[in-house]
């Protein structure tokens, strides 16, 4: 009967089975970090970014707490809360990313006010939290679960610093260190608890999807820092033409498609000549413009939009 | 009504192909319709086209590369400011011709293979032509120019879809159009012979979006076929809507098989010039918009979304063009294509394109 529900060992294998899919480890930034290509600027994007990801992570879990009826459960969940925030100014799994943010050559207030975090992050990140939000206990529990699959890439990720970005310090690497013991206790008794809690095959299957959905949303942040070092240009058989039946409007042609562009798009697009970056366009256009507040977002966005449409091509 | 804004046009240059695909979409009788036009011709239809608003071309066929003007076509097609598209069994199309044709204009090209590997692609197509079709592939890429791979899905390679989908990446395809056989044209009396099961067709969809979460290229279209569907295919986008069909001989329809129907009037680019050919011949306007509709499309909500479905696939099944295209469930005639569906044996032999009608 293919309703039936799980075994404990069963859900176990089927959890796993996420993430020897889709965590983030086989993301190509990943990949690049721990052979040791990535540049310094790469580095500090996505010590900077990853940042905003930490910050959620104390309010996730904080929900998480606001959700649970049973003592128990929170004397254990809000561990979490402590090794994040530290019991005193200055301790703490956040505290300990600044440190790392100070060591790759960032400025730890400007990493603090979260100001240059990309569209992209921020929106992977408050997905996140909203997910938990919107879910009851057993599923924002099990949204946590990609920490069954976090202590491999921590030990990975540690040799990697050491041995291809020395100029890192290795004290500042003690965040990752701390987790390589963190995210296995954690991750055992969050699996635990689902392992309990979800009896009948739909709540499993439910686990299951929260599982994915946190994965995805761990490699969209990676695609969102990833994309902020490639410099857009024009798909080289891509036909920007104006369109006669709607005056002042340009199309973006491309196979079985036409892009209606307005004249901000085609203003971006225009800069998208391979040598810039999505930030120095939208520097340009801050300029050009006298800095409209979005613009930022509004490149971001933009180019993302006409790279999913095949209209530009990202290169490296 | 007015006729809408055209977007694109279906240019057929030639109904010849050394290819003998048994679900061929040309009419049956493709050998009695020449190729009509010049390329001076084309280049008239081209710019007569930019002027309904017209964006993209897809030079067609049978098989366009048999014209020996391809390229003057495309360059026509281009000085028109359309966007230029081939849509090609990959012979006789030279590798070579490749960045000739795209100095000319040329910006996508549409590759078809009949399946993932030589000797099942071979056997379909009729006459070895894998080999080339890769090697198209690669210069098409080598180009910079934007690659389509397009296999019709049947019975005979509906499981092999894993295959195409690796196959399209390794060939660095921008867009891979896995699209079932339509059955008309050739895979009319052919259908026992392509018809899958449902099995087939369910197990095919759970890949596809499988393999869309996996990677983001090459983008997949998937189109199952409309007789397990329990609802019609918005057929060229509605009738007479967005798109026309210029056959070889010159006659300007509102897809490539309505020539088949009976009792209307299209005319040709030779008599009229195309406005008059998109805007007012009687078989342009035959079934535009949806005052010809019958119940229960008439006051259906998701006719909006299938503009009723396929004309001539009602015109098969229920003799009667203007009757609800009986893909549809909500349909009475539905019955007799579910019947016609059940009745397909395994082992029914094919057909291929001759030279000849069936």
């Amino acid at each position: 009967m293919s309703d039936a529900p799980w075994n404990v060992a069963e859900l176990e294998t089927h959890l796993r089975a996420v993430g020897t899919a889709r965590y983030h480890d086989k993301h190509p930034f990943n990949t690049r970090m721990h052979e040791g290509s990535l540049s310094r600027a790469e580095i500090q994007t996505w010590v900077r970014n990853r940042y905003y990801y930490q910050t959620r992570i104390p309010r996730k879990d904080s929900v998480i707490l606001a959700k649970a009826d049973d003592a128990t459960f929170r004397r254990e969940w809000v561990q979490r809360l402590h090794d994040h925030d530290g019991r005193t100014p200055g301790e703490g799994g956040l505290e300990l990313w600044l440190r790392l943010a100070d060591a790759v050559g960032l400025e730890r207030k400007e990493v603090e006010r979260l100001g240059s975090v990309l569209p992209g992050v921020r929106r992977a990140c408050d997905a996140y939290v909203e997910l938990v939000e919107g879910a009851d206990l057993l599923v924002a529990v099990a949204a946590s679960l990609t920490e069954l699959f976090a202590g491999d890439i921590m030990a990975t990720r540690i040799a990697a610093f050491e041995k291809h970005y020395p100029w890192v310090d290795p004290e500042a690497l003690a965040y990752f260190r701390n987790r390589t013991r963190q995210a296995p206790r954690d991750a055992a008794f969050g699996l635990r608890f689902v392992q309990e809690r979800a009896r009948t095959r739909a709540d499993q299957e439910r686990c299951i999807a929260a599982v994915e959905r946190k994965c995805e949303i761990l490699w969209s942040l990676l695609d969102a820092v990833e994309a902020a070092h490639r410099r857009p240009r024009l798909s080289s058989h891509v036909l920007l033409r104006p369109d006669e039946e709607r005056p002042g409007s340009q199309l973006a042609v491309l196979p079985e498609r036409a892009v209606r562009l307005n004249a901000a798009g085609a203003e971006i697009l225009a800069l998208c000549s391979g040598e810039r970056s999505a930030d120095e366009i939208a520097r340009v256009l801050a300029a050009r413009h006298a800095a409209e507040a979005r613009v930022f977002e509004d490149v971001h966005d933009f180019l993302g939009e006409m790279t999913r449409l095949g209209v530009v091509e990202q290169r490296d | 009504m007015p006729a809408p804004r055209l977007w694109n046009l279906i240019a057929e240059l030639s109904y010849r192909c050394p290819l003998r695909c048994p679900y061929c979409s040309n009419p049956l009788e493709w050998a009695a319709i020449r190729d009509g036009l010049d390329a001076g011709a084309w280049a008239r239809v081209f710019h007569e086209a930019a002027q309904l608003g017209c964006v993209h071309v897809g030079l067609t066929g049978g098989e366009p590369s048999v014209r020996r003007d391809l390229g003057a076509i495309v360059a026509e097609a281009g000085a028109a400011g359309l966007y230029v598209h081939l849509v090609t069994a990959g012979v006789p199309l030279e590798p070579a011709a490749l960045p000739e044709l795209r100095d000319a204009g040329l910006r996508s090209v549409q590759l078809s293979l009949q399946d993932a590997e030589q000797g099942a692609s071979d056997a379909i197509a009729g006459t070895p032509s894998f080999a080339r079709k890769l090697a198209v592939a690669r210069a098409v890429g080598a180009a910079g120019l934007a690659l389509t791979i397009n296999v019709v899905l049947h019975r005979h390679n509906l499981d092999h879809v894993a295959a195409l989908i690796a196959l399209a990446r390794e060939l660095d395809a921008d867009r891979l159009e896995l699209a079932h056989v339509q059955y008309d044209g050739w895979a009319l009396p052919n259908r026992r012979a392509l018809l899958p099961t449902r099995q087939q067709v369910e197990a095919a969809g759970r890949i596809v979006r499988e393999e869309r979460k996996r990677a983001s290229r090459p983008e997949i279209l998937l189109v199952l076929p409309d007789w397990f569907a329990g609802r019609p295919k918005p057929c060229m986008g509605g009738w007479g809507r967005k798109l026309l069909v210029v056959a070889p001989d010159g006659l300007v329809l509102p897809c490539h098989a309505a020539r088949g129907l009976p009792g209307l009037e299209f005319w040709d680019v030779g008599g009229h010039d195309l406005r008059a050919c998109w805007e007012d011949a009687p078989g342009m306007n035959a079934f535009r918009g949806e005052a010809w509709m019958a119940e229960p499309c008439r006051t259906c909500p998701e006719r909006h979304r299938d503009f009723g479905g396929c004309r001539c696939q009602a015109f098969r099944w229920t003799g009667e063009a203007a009757n609800p295209d009986p893909a549809c469930a909500l349909v009475p005639h539905h019955e007799t294509l579910v019947a016609e569906r059940e009745a397909a044996p395994p082992d029914a032999p094919l057909l291929y394109r001759g030279r000849h009608d069936a």
